[in-house]
Order: structure tokens, then C-alpha cells, then sequence
């Protein structure tokens, strides 16, 4: 035998015991292997070729009562079979010696001279060569069919652990978690003992050193590089867990990417709002602003025209000046609604929550009305037992009165708003029930937006468009919600959900 | 009577002295906290309105509490809405009485009125067996309490508290004040008490609030403050 085919024998059967030692799981063949796995791989290995070698005696002593009445070809045939078998089976090292155990038992019982290894002819040589060659050939292509279905699974299981990875980061929207979800994989899938997110790129280079047991890859993403993944390995993993564990840190990175540039799409979408709101701003204080200063302006200067004041009338004068008292408390109303939005939107606003009746919040709204308008337009509707409601007394008032502002602009003469007030499970319920025109489906969203403008033109609070966005923004920083419904029978009901609160009194 | 006022706006103290004036007040004004505690200790005002944001030296929650060493002048404090902390901040550095800006100069004359008048009365002067507001009577010494001319019953924990405000009419009584006087200091935090029992007492009285009906007015995130009596 010349000494290359003896060399990939031996290569063979190397990579044979090296390349598997069995059906585990990818997680065995990833991690380097720990020492109870290689003792069952010798063992194994073992009892191949003790079953090799049992099959060929089993041969011999079959044969053995028939060596008389059976050619030598019969014989050798059937040696053959066995030795294909144990090829097909366990591969080349046990074939290997199936073949020479065969061709020495066939040889020493079997062909006469008996119990000799004499060869009569130099023709049985060729026999052996034949066995050997046959073993080695049908072993080999046992090894390889097994290599090829070993690496199918391996790479199964990998494109598999990358599947699931990319499936688990698909959804997450989170820094933190995208990394949490790579540091598992490279704990649990790859054995990585330690994993720790470095923020730049390592000094260290990131290809593979077959020795190190620390691992940097590169998280990165097209030109984007989203820091560093630093791996910690018992034992330096195998190429194929390294070019897993790059893969995967691949797929973190487009995630990390995905993320970053959903986060720059919202900033400029809400520099963009921003803009809108500033636009709408401007517009509404041109015209909410000027207008009463235009009102306080002209009849300060009426009033101090000496000349002009001689000839007025005093109640003239008199209306001049309630024109200034209500452009001021216009005014006052506008500065405190741009101030409450903004604190809202800045997300500023500390409670002075206490246990408060909704009942006496809306019964101040009511009377603060009555005040200004000088006639009855609300009916109060509560029950006795309405349990008391965790808030801040004053932002409640400020979101009721909004909605009770909106619903009189609407309420045809003679009828009254209806202040109403429910408990829910969980909830108190505050209802805002106006008689006038149904808010149309489409606009039942928008109109709670700051600055929100119907389509008629005027705003939904005649004013700037604030006083919905923040009953809503009150509502919201309680743990609750406003939502529009229409009145049965015509009108918008503007509701308020508030939570009871656990330890309710 | 000579009235001190302390505001850092120029425009605002001249507008309030005015103001003040009109109504043949004294007037004296002063822009910042020294001032203040210098003039209130030279001139002898017999009442202070005193902004509680003052831009420069001590501010009016201060200025409060350092008169209230010496003096029992009678201090109206000028805030803005939604500052209900500051308000009861107020009232406890010995304020008598709070205004929330902006507000109009017969709403001030009300309220100084109404703080003199208190100021004078007390201490320990008893009111007038009968309290009337409105449609209202409590008969002090019966205990007896008619709404239109029929009688309420109610429970004594609801009595007490009604005279309590009743009593100090247009003064705010903070709610640990009320829940001290009716339950006991111990019970001072207990302001849902309080809550409970107002809405059954307003519910007694026939409040309307839709018509202006009110006996018992909110000071929201400090306490009630029964209406001021004519």
C-alpha cells in the first residue's frame, strides 16, 4: 500500500472521529467539546471495531463447516459483504479492519492450506488488495455521506439560531433589548461565558484567532458601526460558532440600525410638527391676540380723548369699558391656555392630587357660567353615591370648564348643557352633553388636537383651538381619557374617564 | 385706613394705589421686601397686600412670616393661578386672606373688607346667635338649621362643621384646619373626611351651583371658605 493512500486512511478516519461523535445538538458541536463527549466518542469508536471484528469472526465460523463444499469465490464474496457492511455502517477505520481481518481468517481457515498464511498463489494477493481497496472505498464514501448530512445539519441549526435571532429582533424598537437579545444567543446558542457591549471599535483586531478565548465583533451595519461585541469563551470557539456569532452580530446591527433611523424619522416628523404648530400658532395669535388688544387699545384711547369722552354717553362708556374688562379676560384665558398646553406638551405638570368630589369641580364650572352669563344654561346631574376621585382639583376644573366653554358655543338658546357625572366599574365617568350639531365622524380625532381648526374655518373652542387638547392632556395626566360621542337625539357628549384609584374612601 | 401695598411692578402698584384711592383708602406702596418690612414698622399700616412673587430680597411668603414676628397686621397676599401650593404655603406663614391676579379692584375692596371686619370682630366676639345667608338660617343657640324657612336636620359632625365656616364667613379654612377643629388634630390628613361630608352638607343646604346658589365655596387644593355675609 503506497504511503499517500495510508496517509488519507488515516486523515479519514481522523476527521471522522473528529468532525462527529454523534446526533447531539448543534449546541455540543458549537461548544468546544468538554470532556465527557470525547470519552463517549472513544468508547464508541471502540465498539465499532469490536463489532467489525466480531462480524468477520462470525463469518469464519459460519463458514468454517462449509470451507469444503464452497468455492473460494463463494467464500471471498461473501467476506466482502461483510466488510461493505461494516463500511456502510461505521465508516472507514472499522471497514479497514474488517477487510484484513477478513482476508487473514479467509486465508489461514479457510483456504488450504489450513491454518497456514501461506499463499499458494500470488493471486490471493490481489485478492487482499481487491478487499482492501473495497473497504476503503465503500468507507469513504460512508465517511463523506455522513460528513455531508453532519455539515447540512450544522448548517441547519445555524441558519436556524440566525432565523430565530432575526425573527426576535424584528419587533424590538430598543437599544437594550436588541443587545439582550445578541448577548442570549451568544450565551445560550454559542456558550459564551461572558458578553459585554463595548461603545467603539476595539483596538484589538476582530478576525478570528483560533487560540483566543475573547472574541470582538464588529456591530455593523453598512457604514454605520453601532460599538462592539465582546465574547468571552471557555475555549476558543470553532470557525463555524465564530462566523455564526458575526453573523448574528450582523443582524443586531441592522437592527440597531433600524432603530436609530426610526428614531431620527420621529425627530424630524416632530421638528415637522413642531413646525405646523408654530405655523398654526402664529396664525391663531394674529388673529386671538390682536383682537382683544385691538378692543383694550381703541378704548383706552377713546376714553382718553378728552374731546371724545365729553361727548359719549355713559353708557357708552360704560360698554367701552366692559369691552376692555372682557378682552383682558380673554386674554388672560389665551396666556393661561398657551401656558397649560405647553407645560402638557412638556409633560411639566405636577399634580396637587387629593381625594375630590367631581361633583363640587363641576359644580364651580357651573356657577363661574352662571356668573359670567347671568342665566342658568347648565343642569347639573349626579348621583348621590358617586364615589370621590384622586386629581388635581384646579387642572379637572380647568378641563371641565374647557369642555362646558365648547358645549354653550353649540347649545341652541333655551336648552342648558348637561354636566353629568357616573360611576363606571373602575372609573367615574364626567359627561359634557351639549344639544347643537353632531361633530362629523372624520374630525372626531382631530378636533382634540392643540390648534385644531374645522373645516368651516373656526376653530372647534372659537379660540385658538386649545381648550380640547387640554381637557385631553388633563385627562391623559390623570390616567385617563376624553373621547367624543354623539348626544342621542343631536349634539357632541364630551366624556372624561378617570380611574379609581386603589384605597378609594 | 392706611393700606400698604407691595408689588415689583411699577404699573401695577400705581394701578392699585389708584385704585385704593378711589375708594378713600391710604395708600402707601413699596416695590420690594425691605421696604416693606421697614414701612409696615415706621407708617403702621392697618392692612398689607403683599405680591407673593417679589423679584428682588425676600419674597412675599418671606416678608410674611417675618411680620408675622411682631405684627398681627392683617395681609392680603396676591398670587397666580394654579400656584395652590404657594397658597396654602401662604396661609400658613399667617397670611389672613389670598387673591388670585388677575382680579378686579371691587373683588380687592371685597376682600379687604371682609379682612378688616374679621380682624376687628376678633378675637372671641360672638356672632350673632342667628347666621343668615341667603335662603339660609343657623340658630347658634339652638343648634337649629332652616333652608326657606324648613328646617334640616343634621348629624352633629355636619353641624360642626357648617358652623365652623359659618362662623368665619369669607375667611378660607384650610382643610386640616377643619378636620383638627371637627375630629381632632390626629385626623388632619384625613381630607377625604372633609370632601364626604361637605357634599352632604351642600346636598342638605339645597346648593344649586348652576344658579349661583352657594353657601360653601372651593378653594381648590386648600380648603373652603363659606360666602362672605353682606
Amino acid at each position: 500500500m503506497p504511503p499517500a493512500a495510508g496517509g488519507a486512511i488515516v486523515m479519514a478516519w481522523w476527521r471522522a472521529q473528529t468532525a462527529s461523535t454523534g446526533p447531539q445538538s448543534m449546541t455540543a458541536t458549537l461548544r468546544p467539546a468538554a470532556s465527557p463527549d470525547r470519552r463517549a466518542a472513544l468508547l464508541r469508536a471502540a465498539g465499532e471495531y469490536l463489532a467489525a471484528a466480531a462480524l468477520v469472526v462470525a463469518t469464519t465460523l459460519a463458514l468454517w463447516p462449509l470451507r469444503d463444499r464452497l468455492t473460494i469465490a463463494n467464500e471471498s464474496l461473501l467476506y466482502m459483504l461483510v466488510t461493505l457492511i461494516v463500511a456502510v455502517r461505521f465508516r472507514t477505520g472499522p471497514s479497514v479492519l474488517a477487510a484484513l481481518l477478513s482476508f487473514f481468517a479467509f486465508n489461514y481457515f479457510l483456504v488450504r492450506p489450513y491454518y497456514t498464511l501461506a499463499v499458494e498463489d500470488t493471486r490471493e494477493l490481489l485478492d487482499l488488495l481487491v478487499f482492501l481497496t473495497a473497504a476503503v472505498i465503500a468507507g469513504r464514501l460512508t465517511d463523506y455521506a455522513r460528513h455531508q448530512a453532519e455539515a447540512a445539519g450544522l448548517n441547519a441549526r445555524q441558519q436556524d439560531i440566525l432565523y430565530r435571532l432575526t425573527s426576535a429582533l424584528n419587533p424590538l424598537t430598543d437599544v437594550d433589548a436588541i443587545r439582550a437579545e445578541l448577548r442570549r444567543v451568544a450565551v445560550e446558542e454559542l456558550g459564551a461565558v461572558e458578553v459585554e457591549f463595548l461603545p467603539m471599535p476595539p483596538t484589538a483586531p476582530t478576525e478570528h484567532h483560533p487560540a483566543a478565548d475573547v472574541v470582538f465583533v464588529l456591530l455593523q451595519a453598512g457604514e454605520a458601526i453601532y460599538g462592539t461585541l465582546r465574547a468571552s469563551f471557555l475555549r476558543a470557539p470553532s470557525t463555524s460558532a465564530h462566523r455564526l456569532l458575526i453573523a448574528c452580530a450582523g443582524q443586531a446591527a441592522l437592527a440597531l440600525q433600524r432603530v436609530d433611523l426610526t428614531a431620527q424619522a420621529q425627530r424630524s416628523r416632530a421638528l415637522g410638527e413642531a413646525d405646523r404648530l408654530k405655523t398654526a400658532l402664529l396664525r391663531a395669535v394674529s388673529h386671538d391676540l390682536r383682537t382683544p388688544i385691538t378692543i383694550i387699545k381703541t378704548s383706552a384711547a377713546n376714553l382718553g380723548d378728552v374731546d371724545l369722552a365729553a361727548r359719549l354717553s355713559a353708557e357708552e362708556k360704560g360698554d367701552m369699558v366692559q369691552a376692555i374688562e372682557a378682552s383682558a379676560d380673554a386674554l388672560d384665558r389665551l396666556v393661561g391656555n398657551l401656558l397649560d398646553m405647553s407645560r402638557l406638551q412638556a409633560g411639566a405638570v405636577v399634580l396637587n392630587e387629593d381625594w375630590n368630589s367631581v361633583e363640587e369641580i363641576a359644580g364651580d364650572v357651573a356657577a363661574g357660567v352662571y356668573r359670567r352669563e347671568g342665566t342658568e344654561r347648565i343642569r347639573l346631574d349626579f348621583p348621590d353615591d358617586l364615589p370621590l376621585v384622586r386629581c388635581d382639583f384646579g387642572l379637572l376644573r380647568q378641563a371641565l370648564g374647557n369642555l362646558v366653554d365648547n358645549a354653550l358655543r353649540h347649545e341652541p338658546e333655551g336648552q342648558r348643557v348637561v354636566i353629568r357625572g357616573r360611576a363606571e366599574a373602575g372609573l367615574v365617568r364626567l359627561e359634557v352633553v351639549n344639544h347643537g350639531p353632531t361633530i362629523p365622524a372624520e374630525e372626531r380625532e382631530r378636533i382634540m388636537e392643540p390648534f385644531y381648526q374645522s373645516r368651516d374655518g373656526r376653530s372647534v373652542m372659537g379660540g385658538v383651538g386649545l381648550g380640547l387638547a387640554i381637557a385631553h392632556g388633563i385627562a391623559a395626566v390623570h390616567g385617563g381619557a376624553l373621547a367624543v360621542a354623539d348626544t342621542p337625539g343631536g349634539g357632541a357628549t364630551f366624556i372624561i374617564r378617570l380611574p379609581q384609584t386603589e384605597g378609594a374612601p | 385706613m392706611m393700606i400698604l401695598i407691595v408689588d415689583d411692578e411699577p404699573q401695577i402698584r400705581k394701578l392699585l394705589t389708584a385704585g385704593l384711592k378711589g375708594y378713600g383708602y391710604d395708600v402707601l406702596a413699596a416695590a420690594d421686601g425691605h421696604e416693606a418690612l421697614t414701612l409696615v414698622a415706621q407708617r403702621r399700616p392697618e392692612l398689607v397686600v403683599l405680591d407673593i412673587h417679589l423679584s428682588q430680597g425676600p419674597d412675599g411668603l418671606e416678608v410674611c412670616r417675618r411680620l408675622r414676628e411682631w405684627s398681627r397686621v392683617p395681609i392680603i397676599m396676591l398670587s397666580v393661578r394654579g400656584d395652590e401650593r404657594t397658597k396654602v404655603q401662604a396661609l400658613d406663614a399667617g397670611a389672613d386672606d389670598y387673591l388670585t391676579k388677575p382680579f378686579g379692584m371691587e373683588e380687592l375692596r371685597a376682600r379687604i373688607q371682609a379682612v378688616v371686619r374679621r380682624a376687628v370682630a376678633e378675637p372671641g366676639a360672638p356672632p350673632d346667635s342667628v347666621i343668615r345667608a341667603g335662603a339660609l338660617a343657623i340658630d347658634l343657640v339652638n343648634r337649629r338649621v332652616t333652608v326657606a324657612g324648613e328646617e334640616v336636620h343634621f348629624t352633629p359632625q355636619e353641624y360642626d362643621i357648617l358652623r365652623l365656616l359659618a362662623t368665619h364667613p369669607g375667611k378660607i379654612m384650610t382643610h386640616p384646619a377643619i378636620l383638627s377643629a371637627v375630629w381632632g388634630p390626629e385626623y388632619a390628613d384625613m381630607t377625604h373626611y372633609v370632601r364626604i361630608y361637605v357634599n352632604q352638607i351642600r346636598k342638605k343646604l339645597r346648593e344649586n351651583p348652576a344658579a349661583n346658589v352657594r353657601y360653601i365655596l372651593n378653594e381648590p387644593g386648600v380648603g373652603y371658605r363659606f360666602i362672605d355675609l353682606p
